[in-house]
């Protein structure tokens, strides 16, 4: 069955991208000769709907599916979380900050402090930093780039 | 040490521990300083300690910069070798609560520093 479910999918991916917008029935329709008599037909479609869905619902322009994974990281996501996360700590004053702020210099952080800013934002977006490379981000936009740099996202 | 006796020029080099210069001294120190706070809420529930994963933390900044004016590396390099021990022996569960607790001094009174408290309490030696 497995093999039936990969069949049909190659089959619906050659086909060309009108089938993106076509409604439901259309696939139903060509599931029904494709599928043998005992396979249940509806079970092709939904699954293909659900797949439909997850393709059709993403609107930042780039088609990728969703099985189990993450969705995809834009510089914006990624900065407001950075902010948020530095919105969290305490000896942050959150009136203060902004993109260019620098830890030491505008913030009266220390270099302790940056450590910890650095593991929280390990643990925010799962992934290590080492610390040859984490002791030079100083301004959360340098974050920012780097965990772009890292995580291949781009404008 | 043999080492420096022997070079007689003006730049004295001496052997060193681990790093060869304050900076890599400093990236040692910070190491510690993440696994010591990745350890300080394993720790606070393992030895089922009364105080918050907070206080914790506020305790091992304090003990780090307690040493923050050293500027010899090699003095570094030994106190990260001894930050490291300690957090063997509490990571592995060999210290018990009390040990842990002696960081804390809550049960000890502070010594009496001008001559009048130390009168008051008796001239010991």
């Amino acid at each position: 069955m497995a093999s039936r479910v990969l069949h049909q999918c190659v089959r619906s991916l050659a086909r060309p991208s009108l089938r993106l917008l076509s409604g439901n029935t259309v696939m139903r329709a060509a599931a029904g000769p494709a599928a043998a008599a005992l396979r249940p037909v509806s079970f092709a479609a939904a699954s293909r709907r659900t797949r439909w869905l997850g393709q059709s619902a993403i609107s930042s322009g780039v088609l990728c599916r969703q099985y189990g994974d993450l969705p995809p990281l834009t510089l914006e996501t990624i900065k407001d979380r950075v902010i948020y996360v530095l919105k969290l700590y305490d000896k942050i004053n959150p009136e203060k900050l902004q993109t260019s702020s620098h830890f030491m210099k505008d913030l009266g952080l220390d270099s302790l402090d940056q450590v910890e800013i650095i593991m929280a934002m390990e643990d925010e977006f799962g992934f290590e930093i080492p610390d040859a490379e984490a002791e030079k981000l100083m301004t959360p936009s340098e974050i920012v780039q780097y965990i772009a740099d890292k995580k291949d996202v781009y404008e | 040490m043999a080492s420096s006796a022997a070079t007689r020029t003006a730049s004295k080099v001496v052997k060193p521990i681990f790093s060869r210069d304050l900076d890599e001294a400093k990236r040692r120190v910070r190491e510690l300083y993440r696994a010591w706070y990745r350890e300080v809420p394993n720790t606070v529930a393992m030895f089922q300690l009364d105080i918050t994963t907070q206080q914790g933390r506020e305790k091992v900044r304090e003990m780090f910069n307690k040493n923050k004016h050293v500027t010899d590396p090699r003095l570094v390099d030994m106190l990260v070798i001894k930050g490291k021990m300690e957090l063997q022996e509490t990571i592995h569960i060999w210290k018990q609560k009390t040990h842990i607790m002696r960081y804390f001094h809550e049960s000890e009174e502070p010594r009496a520093t001008d001559f009048l408290s130390k009168f008051y309490r008796g001239h010991e030696p």
